[in-house]
């Protein structure tokens, strides 16, 4: 609890986090609560209330089918956040372990891996996770699997060179003469100090994660109907955009609204871990 | 100038080997796709000979690795191998050649309108640090990078084709067919894949230009009776772009992802839209040869922005 208390108090200290904490803090209630709220199915349709513009009653706006768009765009960010939050964690978890053994161990496999992460990170992101859908077939789980093996590469690179920098230390080698494991050695001395550029990696990834997703289901290669997610509202709001612009535009705001939400905490979780990068900034 | 030469001749030589690393792993990703690739381009309502007809014209009945070399005979020789669906039959570096500049024009508008409006935004917010325009800067970077491009597409169009009728709302002229006719119709486009860009530009800028300002060799500049401008020019700018124009090399990999979902929605007949249709006509040989090509792109590039980096400093090739 102590612990909570201090990451509140450091997040007050700071506009921009507390501005991202704010911002995700409101949309996680709206898309957990919200759709028990609103009286308004995602799903059932409703033929004598077609792509009706933003009212009190559907803030949003209606779709082709009659539908609240407000409450699809609720059910929406819940898939698109769950594909991004996955894929992410996913990369981070493994891309962060390989870059671990090969900053401590070295030799071959550091250099096999390293080529290889170095590869990947050469093709534009999106894409290889076209490329990636295109392979293994749309839908959910596959673009989780897209988005995470587009940023493994990433962390795996970031926690090879924070490794190499932290085993010199002296902690990491008293450890090392005490005669710790090596396992030891890495979850206990290496990984708490190589974490915070981890973790804003990690935030700041979430947002490009959620782009990823949105993108690959606007074009129609990612998730499929009947799951709603971000993307594929936009993308089916695309074939009326003339008639009813509203669906599209204001879907999009909502992503809008969660990236700088996101980017926000990002941007803030950077300053408060790396002060020397806050000097930076306020310069 | 021997040592540049030399350094020129390293990186070209390790992009080159990057290229053919590249094209084995697009492969053997390919090859790991779940299913047979004649079953998954024919569908499964073929018959056993066309399948069989299928495998054989596309050597898919040969070993994996025969298969690997003739797919790195097809790199090296530059003509990528043919299209088995989309457009069966033909030589897939010329549809790639034919959309190339298309993609080349549109990437390079976009690019020169994000680092025109961020070294003007940068400049401007370094030089009013802490005032309103500074914060207004600061502002745009921040919304600007949580825009997706495809979203701010569509809102241009309804802004600037759809209300306001000024831009067409759809459809590319390539630049080989008219330049005033690719410039206007690639405007918006451009636009929308340039503006998130400029956001980050002008925020990089921003902060190295402020880090410069506060450097020893500023100050005895400043000491020597120099004026002001002369100072920003010459000391400043020409040592804050160094670590802008790495950044903007990096940012070339985000660019080329926001052109294949923008070629789509603005109908411009470019290297992505041509990878999204080929997906849709599960034409994987055209697709695998469209990743690799924007591998190329990307490479070409880190090329170009590392000779620049040596120019403005040449201790970089020692």
């Amino acid at each position: 609890m102590r612990w909570l208390a201090s990451i509140g108090r450091r997040i007050r200290g700071n506009p921009t986090a507390l501005a991202g904490t704010i911002v995700m803090g409101v949309l996680v209630v709206l898309i957990v609560v919200g759709p028990w709220l609103i009286p308004y199915s995602p799903t059932r349709m409703n033929y004598s209330n077609l792509l009706k513009p933003p009212s009190l009653a559907h803030p949003f706006g209606t779709d082709s089918f009659g539908r609240d768009v407000f409450v699809r765009v609720l059910y929406g960010a819940r898939v698109s956040l769950f594909c991004s939050l996955t894929g992410i964690l996913l990369a981070a978890v493994i891309g962060t372990l390989m870059g671990l053994l090969a900053g401590y161990f070295g030799r071959v496999y550091e250099a096999t891996l390293m080529r290889l992460a170095d590869l990947l990170f050469a093709f534009p992101s999106f894409v290889l996770a076209l490329f990636l859908m295109f392979v293994f077939g749309f839908g959910v789980l596959n673009v989780v699997l897209a988005i995470g093996l587009v940023y493994l590469p990433g962390f795996a690179r970031l926690a090879r060179n924070m490794t190499l920098l932290v085993k010199e230390e002296a902690y990491v080698q008293a450890a090392k003469v005490s005669g710790q494991t090596p396992f030891r050695i890495m979850t206990r001395e290496i990984l708490p100090n190589i974490a915070p550029p981890l973790i804003v990696r990690l935030s700041l990834g979430f947002a490009f994660g959620v782009v990823i997703e949105a993108g690959l289901s606007f074009l129609g290669l990612g998730v499929q109907p009947p799951t709603p997610s971000l993307g594929l509202i936009m993308s089916d709001a695309k074939e009326y955009f003339q008639r009813a612009p509203w669906v599209l535009t204001l879907t999009g705001l909502g992503i809008s609204v969660i990236l700088l939400g996101l980017n926000l905490l990002g941007d803030g979780l950077r300053d408060m871990m790396d002060p020397r990068l806050r000097r930076r900034e306020e310069a | 100038m021997l040592q540049f030469l030399r350094y020129l001749g390293q990186r070209v030589g390790g992009a080159i080997a990057t290229v053919f690393a590249g094209a084995i792993a697009v492969f053997l990703i390919m090859k790991a796709a779940p299913g047979d690739p004649a079953m998954f381009v024919l569908g499964d309502f073929a018959t056993q000979q066309s399948i069989a007809a299928f495998r054989a014209r596309h050597s898919l009945d040969q070993p994996v690795l025969t298969q690997l070399w003739l797919w790195l005979e097809t790199v090296l020789a530059g003509n990528l191998g043919e299209s088995v669906s989309l457009y069966a039959g033909r030589d897939i570096a010329q549809l790639i050649g034919q959309r190339m500049p298309s993609t080349a024009f549109l990437g390079i508008y976009a690019l020169l309108l994000a680092l025109v409006s961020s070294l003007v935004l940068g400049t401007v917010a370094a030089l009013q640090r802490g005032r309103t325009a500074d914060a207004a800067v600061t502002l745009f970077a921040v919304v600007g990078i949580s825009m997706p491009d495809f979203w701010l597409g569509y809102v241009l169009v309804l802004a600037f084709a759809l209300t306001l009728g000024w831009l067409p709302a759809y459809g590319f002229t390539p630049p080989g067919e008219s330049l005033t006719g690719a410039l206007v119709t690639g405007l918006l486009p451009a636009l929308a894949i340039a503006a998130p860009l400029a956001a980050v530009f002008s925020r990089i800028l921003r902060v190295s230009l402020l880090e410069t300002v506060e450097r020893d060799y500023v100050t005895a500049a400043r000491s020597m009776g120099y004026n002001e401008a002369f100072i920003f020019i010459n000391y400043v700018l020409r040592n804050a772009l160094i670590p802008f124009v790495t950044i903007v090399g990096l940012q070339v990999r985000y660019l080329l992802g926001g052109v294949v979902v923008i070629e789509r929605i603005f109908g411009v007949p470019g290297i992505g839209s041509l990878m999204v249709d080929a997906a849709f006509a599960r034409d994987y040989a055209v697709v695998q040869a469209c990743a690799l090509t924007f591998l190329v792109i990307v490479l070409t590039v880190n090329l170009i922005v590392d000779l620049v980096c040596v120019l403005l400093d040449p201790r970089r090739s020692h």
